[in-house]
């Protein structure tokens, strides 16, 4: 109550400097009461809806369309080298741009090697899921590193690997005579060093959706299986699996979607390499627009990645439309 | 009914109690074996050069020296990246949430023309990845003579069609009840949004904010092109640009207390919000 009293109290005095508008505010507001109601609710309705409709439109409608015209063009960065080429730049992506065929390869198999992330989630959630006392503290751990910023992580992960002596466990080796094991100079090698950060770091997010996911399970259900004689597996097959089934195809789409846009740990850990070996759709983008200054190349690139996108967030989209978003 | 579930309640409870301390004991070696590497970071913060170039695999901070650690917080760089990312998280956040909530209320709340095709244009933005409209926004900044400023940190991103979605639903849960009194009192939309809307949504414009401010002190591709200059870089630019110009060989144990450095404040953050961060993780997804 007290909070509501003083809020009131500072919307008070923030009306009363409005008042000195009144001269204008006035007349129109005279004008405003003979409008018909819904008009009157469209007026206030714009200028609720306003601030957001510009920031909106210069920050994400305008630029889509921007995006679409600057692919068709040639296009240097400094903006002194544009010339209309119409789908130029397409073609020669789609056809002849083996370096483009490698990224998004290598994305898509990065798509491929992170979706396990979701069902290491779904283990560490079955793992944290008990009523134990003092379980809660390890939900805090396994969570903790996906709220740390990429370069952090990076940095941490490639120490870990770096594939000299210089690297944790490279060094380790070393106390052994074995290794060193080249793991941030070899594709393959440096690909599963990205996956593998990369599970680390977001992990704990599947977890707790999962966790969030399980505590919706109603135990009745539980109490009934067991006294129906359902052993755990069954129960487990039967009850758990079925009620995850949102919390799932809902991780599914994210994840794709946000490993389709990775960047900053290729960009930290590997740059890249070795040999453009890591290279991803987002890294290739940045390294045309703003190493190679072709910035109507790379937007021809995320008009592709675009459409990809989009496609994957129809499905995403239909979910939210079962919450209720159609009303 | 009741008397046998309260029988397996029972009976589970004492089975799990047995186990629970194996239990807690199991997964706690598996919570340290997976944090094996930020044990591993921080020691290696504390401990000299010469001793990390003999060996680093070691758990232990010994020998121990606070050397790095007196370097990185006498560093004025790190300071001033640290303070960059503080006032443009923050103001980042609070105008988002203004910008935001307004026209949520307006979607909530009012029936005015062009209502669903303004609500649909709003939801479209859901499906709009950032890598489709950040060129021509950096074009943008290019020409408006805005990078190196906090000012490209902050604009891009406050209008958020997420949090006006969800900010739009939560409204429409407040009973109209409430707002129908005060306007009977003769307050205006202004003033109901203010003094009844705002005030009932604490809950959820706090999950919001703590999400939002989260994802803008991480973000690093817009900071990373935009912020070319070190005065203006965020702490997470910031280590970046320490590890390439340190490289790994001359300076390992100042780089890993720069990167404890750069981690500390939001765990912090985390530590102080936990709860909400928890319980509003699946709110904050838009699963629930």
């Amino acid at each position: 109550m007290m909070t509501a009293f003083s809020v009131e109290r500072m919307v008070n005095s923030l009306f009363g400097l409005l008042e000195a508008f009144n001269p204008i505010a006035e007349p129109y507001r005279r004008f405003h009461e003979k409008l018909p109601p819904k008009m009157q609710q469209t007026v206030t309705a714009f200028m609720f809806i306003l601030p957001f409709g510009v920031l909106y439109a210069i920050f994400t409608i305008l630029p889509i369309f921007q995006t679409f015209y600057i692919s068709l063009h040639k296009w240097e960065i400094m903006g002194t080298n544009i010339r209309y080429i119409g789908l130029k730049n397409f073609e020669r992506l789609l056809t002849r741009d083996t370096q483009f065929h490698q990224a998004f390869e290598q994305t898509i198999l990065f798509v491929a090697l992170t979706i396990p992330i979701i069902f290491v989630g779904l283990f560490f959630a079955l793992m944290l899921n008990r009523p134990i006392k003092g379980i809660g503290i390890f939900r805090t751990i396994f969570y903790l590193p996906n709220i740390i910023a990429v370069t952090v992580i990076g940095l941490i992960w490639s120490r870990v690997f770096a594939s000299s002596g210089r690297g944790l466990i490279n060094a380790f080796l070393e106390n052994f005579d074995a290794g060193p094991i080249p793991f941030l100079d070899q594709g393959d090698l440096a690909t599963l060093v990205v996956a593998f950060t990369t599970l680390w770091w977001t992990v704990g997010f599947s977890m707790l959706i999962f966790l969030a996911g399980l505590q919706d399970i109603s135990q009745a259900l539980y109490d009934a299986a067991e006294v129906d004689g359902a052993n755990r597996r069954q129960q487990f097959r039967h009850i758990t699996i079925p009620g995850l089934r949102r919390p799932f195809a809902f991780l599914c789409i994210l994840q794709v979607i946000a490993s389709f846009q990775i960047f900053g740990q290729v960009d930290v850990m590997t740059g890249g390499g070795p040999a453009g070996n890591t290279r991803t759709i987002v890294y290739n983008i940045f390294e045309t627009s703003f190493l190679y200054f072709q910035v109507g190349y790379g937007t021809a690139m995320a008009v592709i990645m675009f459409a990809v996108l989009l496609v994957i967030s129809l499905f995403q989209l239909a979910l939210f439309r079962d919450q209720g978003v159609g009303s | 009914m009741t008397f046998v579930g309260a029988d397996l309640a029972r009976k589970r409870q004492l089975v799990e109690r047995r186990q629970g301390s194996v239990y807690v004991l199991a997964v706690g070696l598996f919570a340290f074996i997976w944090m094996l590497p930020v044990i591993w970071t921080v020691a290696t913060s504390f401990r000299p050069e010469p001793a990390l170039q003999r060996n680093l695999a070691s758990l232990l901070p010994l020998p121990f020296t606070t050397d790095n650690w007196e370097f990185i917080l006498k560093s004025s760089q790190l300071w001033k990246w640290l303070g960059n990312s503080v006032v443009v998280s923050t103001t980042h956040t609070l105008a988002q949430l203004t910008v935001c909530s307004l026209a949520a209320y307006a979607f909530a709340r009012l029936d005015f023309y062009f209502k669903r095709p303004l609500y649909i244009l709003v939801l479209m933005g859901l499906m709009v990845p950032f890598e489709a409209t950040f060129l021509p926004v950096y074009l943008l900044f290019s020409n408006l003579k805005l990078h190196n400023t906090l000012i490209a940190l902050i604009l891009p991103g406050i209008a958020s069609s997420f949090a006006v979605f969800l900010l739009t639903q939560f409204f429409r849960g407040i009973p109209l009840e409430l707002e129908e009194a005060a306007m009977m009192d003769g307050a205006g939309r202004f003033r109901i949004f203010l003094i009844i809307i705002i005030p009932l949504s604490i809950p959820v414009i706090t999950a919001l904010a703590i999400f939002t401010f989260l994802g803008n002190w991480n973000s690093y591709l817009w900071p990373i092109i935009s912020a070319t200059s070190s005065e203006v870089y965020t702490i997470v630019i910031g280590l970046r640009k320490l590890n390439q110009a340190w490289g790994d060989v001359n300076f390992y144990g100042r780089d890993m207390a720069a990167a404890v450095f750069t981690a500390l404040p939001i765990i912090i953050f985390f530590f102080v919000f936990q709860r909400r961060i928890i319980s509003g993780i699946a709110i904050n997804s838009g699963i629930k």
